[in-house]
């Protein structure tokens, strides 16, 4: 046909159906280019929600890499007018991107340090050898870790003690299935509610941080931990109940599994200097971010400790550049680039008027289901993409929502952990699913639990707690 | 001649790594045992593979591992690999990373001279597709647990000849059920057949199959070339014609207790990938193990 071999053919309908994403993507995109602004919309503002749409089909879609779609959201913002190359260049790089940076690169830092041996100690000596106790333990730790270190990062160094405890309770896959999907689980979904709890517990609320700056409303690490902690510390337990409830180990006490951990633990001896020094500069780093963030903003202070992890020797260079992931660096860039362009074009604002307007006057009735909309939108959302993607991408649209930016931001910032369903919503859960001991449909038998409680009481918590909070 | 067997769990595919295996050695080829593991969300690569490291500093593998050590342990007690005595299983540590979703481990055959196993991550036909073009592969060997799905896919970009190794019961006598036709690769496709039945001391029934009551020439002079093969190999078989749907004749025929060979399809690559093919819809409907050819 046409002079090509069938091999050429052949190797031409495979690239097309693997990438039908980005065809589809390209084809709504030049469709949307020829349709006439809608009324309301300014014509920069339709050119950005195109850009947003082509960007989401191809995140979704996973079908050319993240840093290549970072890469052409940059470009569309120039070839599209948005802005003049300097402007898109200077509105990639702020301290949203600087502390995904930096918290990636502390993270590797943390791992290198072998924390792991005394968190798994610390946790057995507290809990004991009950298998509900040591899920507690589990929750617990993870979430208070996650709060200060990022999710992937706890999930990273508790994931060996999981699997150092299941494979030391029994060789036999199939009667360690259930208590493999509890303990691993218990570290994904604690480090997913803990990752709220305080401004450094994820890139995506830094991200949320610099949106905010955009309606000119700033929060303290501080005021953040006292309006959003309690929900942490309430949904603890009431997650340890959820997977109770939801997987049934054959082992109640994992009495084998426990004492080889401490004897494996044991071999790793006394804390070194080195360890101490770790400590101190991750302490200096908390420190930093509490009392100076306002002033030198999260991602200076990381990258600040990144340094100081540097210098010292604890971390080589070479580790970091290896487990750093530039593309995600990339992309989140060019997605709050984006995010400030979906604001300042007024696209935002069409949009979330959009939304509102299909509500009708029920959202005036019932403010509470404006707050059920926005958690609702953004916890599908994380689920399908990210959940930092989805804060880059739809916290301009539902800070407009309401009066309140700082109100619908914090609410998106949260719902946006909900990312039970799918071993995809965050990399904690891409990282337990990556051990091959927990399936996809383990997610949504539990998942549908704790996401469901997970939004029946952050709606509860954001209209008592916060009202007398303010 | 390079044979890729890819496994998917130690449950599963015992019949088509000790098949394959089999089938391997009657034709000396290398094998490339390749485990193909979860995607991975691309989010999430960098953060998984510090996770893994730090798994393996408390000396737990990562998945598929585990799968490659079963499989090493089946290759060590048939003896297709020549192991010093009184060696272990293998390690993580002895996999050499090659890419970022590949890894890989080389041993010394006994019936040729490599064995490789491969830990790969990633949409399994991309994965496949990718190793059986980086090694040259010849035929590729895989389970039939999920052939609806793959079949369409694993015909249409796999560019190497394909064994389904479906519904295998190794206490079953098989035939070797050779479709003879005029399509350009039945003449590979009865060598592989007569190499097949020979090693296994199978015997062949060759089946030409007319979809009208009148048996073309060039479909008279296929069979008649494919029973002098037979002859000089000395294989013992059976001759027959017969009329009706392709796909419907074959797999009745077939039953399961053969094993099906038969040539790819010449049909343009837009064809098949619109209306199938035929290899394609006997591979979908039937219950026994099948071999096509390219």
């Amino acid at each position: 046909m046409f002079g090509l071999s069938n091999t050429s053919i052949s190797n031409a309908l495979y690239w097309i159906t693997r990438k039908k994403w980005l065809i589809l993507a390209f084809g709504i995109s030049i469709i949307l280019f020829y349709v006439p602004s809608p009324e309301g919309l300014s014509s920069e503002g339709h050119r950005t929600i195109i850009i947003a749409v082509t960007a989401l089909i191809l995140i979704v879609g996973e079908v050319i890499s993240l840093p290549a779609v970072g890469i052409l959201i940059i470009v569309m913002e120039v070839l599209l007018g948005l802005d003049s190359p300097d402007g898109v260049a200077s509105s990639f790089m702020n301290d949203a991107v600087f502390f995904i940076m930096g918290s990636l690169m502390l993270a590797v830092a943390f791992v290198k340090q072998g924390w792991d041996s005394r968190i798994a100690l610390g946790i057995i000596r507290i809990t004991g050898n009950r298998t509900r106790n040591i899920v507690f333990g589990f929750v617990t730790m993870s979430a208070l870790l996650s709060s200060f270190i990022g999710e992937h990062t706890v999930a990273a160094l508790m994931l060996p003690l999981a699997m150092t405890l299941i494979r030391n309770t029994s060789k036999d896959q199939k009667r360690v299935r259930e208590l493999s999907a509890l303990l691993l689980l218990s570290i994904a979904y604690g480090a997913l509610i803990g990752s709220i709890g305080t401004p450094s517990g994820g890139g995506r609320n830094a991200i949320l941080i610099t949106y905010l700056q955009f309606f000119d409303v700033s929060i303290s690490y501080v005021d953040w931990m006292k309006m959003v902690y309690p929900l942490v510390l309430i949904q603890i337990p009431i997650l340890t109940i959820l997977l109770l409830t939801s997987f049934k180990p054959e082992y109640k006490r994992l009495d084998s599994g426990v004492r080889k951990l401490v004897v494996q633990v044991a071999k790793s001896g006394r804390m070194t200097t080195q360890a101490t020094l770790a400590i101190v500069i991750f302490l200096l780093v908390f420190a930093g971010w509490i009392f100076l963030s306002e002033t030198f903003g999260l991602g200076t202070i990381a990258l600040a400790g990144v340094f100081l992890y540097l210098v010292t020797g604890l971390v080589r260079w070479e580790d970091i550049n290896r487990n750093t992931h530039w593309g995600v660096i990339i992309l989140f860039g060019s997605t709050i680039s984006l995010g400030s362009y979906i604001k300042s074009t007024g696209a935002a604002l069409w949009l979330a008027n959009h939304l509102v307007n299909i509500a009708g006057s029920v959202l005036e009735t019932f403010p509470i289901l404006t707050d059920a909309l926005i958690v609702g939108l953004t916890a599908t959302l994380a689920n399908i993409l990210s959940s930092s993607a989805t804060v880059a991408v739809l916290s301009p649209i539902t800070l407009n929502m309401t009066s309140d930016p700082l109100h619908a931001g914090i609410v998106t910032a949260i719902a946006s952990s909900f990312g039970y369903f799918t071993a995809v919503a965050a990399p904690a859960c891409t990282i337990v699913y990556s051990s091959g001991m927990v399936h996809a449909k383990d997610f949504l038998k539990a998942g549908w639990k704790v996401g469901l409680v997970s939004i029946v009481l952050l709606l509860i918590y954001v209209n008592t707690y916060w009202v007398i909070f303010k | 001649m390079k044979f890729l067997i890819a496994i998917g769990s130690k449950e599963y595919s015992g019949p088509t790594l000790k098949l394959g295996m089999k089938v391997a050695r009657a034709f000396n080829a290398d094998v490339t045992i390749a485990y193909v593991g979860e995607k991975i969300s691309s989010f999430s690569t960098s953060e998984v593979l510090m996770a893994q490291e730090n798994l393996a500093n408390w000396d737990v593998n990562r998945p598929g591992v585990e799968v490659l050590e079963w499989a090493y342990d089946i290759l060590k007690e048939r003896q297709y690999i020549a192991v010093p005595e009184g060696e272990g299983s293998i390690t993580e540590n002895e996999l050499v990373q090659t890419d970022n979703d590949r890894c890989e481990l080389y041993l010394e055959g006994t019936q040729s001279d490599e064995v490789k196993l491969i830990l790969r991550n990633g949409e399994i036909i991309s994965q496949l597709r990718d190793e059986v073009n980086r090694s040259e592969i010849d035929v590729t060997i895989i389970g039939g647990s999920q052939k609806r799905r793959m079949a369409h896919d694993l015909i249409q970009y796999i560019d190497s000849s394909i064994f389904v190794v479906n519904e295998y019961n190794p206490d079953q006598d098989y035939r070797v059920l050779l479709a003879v036709n005029d399509a350009t690769n039945t003449q590979k496709a009865v060598k592989f057949g007569v190499r097949v039945a020979r090693a296994f001391n199978f015997g062949v029934d060759m089946l030409t199959i007319s979809e009208s009551t009148i048996f073309r020439e060039d479909y008279k002079a296929s069979s008649a070339w494919a029973a002098k093969m037979m002859r000089r190999s000395e294989t013992e078989h059976t001759i027959n014609f017969e009329t009706g749907s392709f796909k419907d004749k074959i797999v009745s025929t077939a039953s399961d207790n053969h094993i099906i060979v038969m040539g790819a399809s010449n049909v343009n690559p837009i064809m098949k990938f619109f209306k199938g093919s035929k290899p394609l819809k006997v591979m979908k409907s039937c219950h026994c193990p099948i071999l096509i050819v390219k």
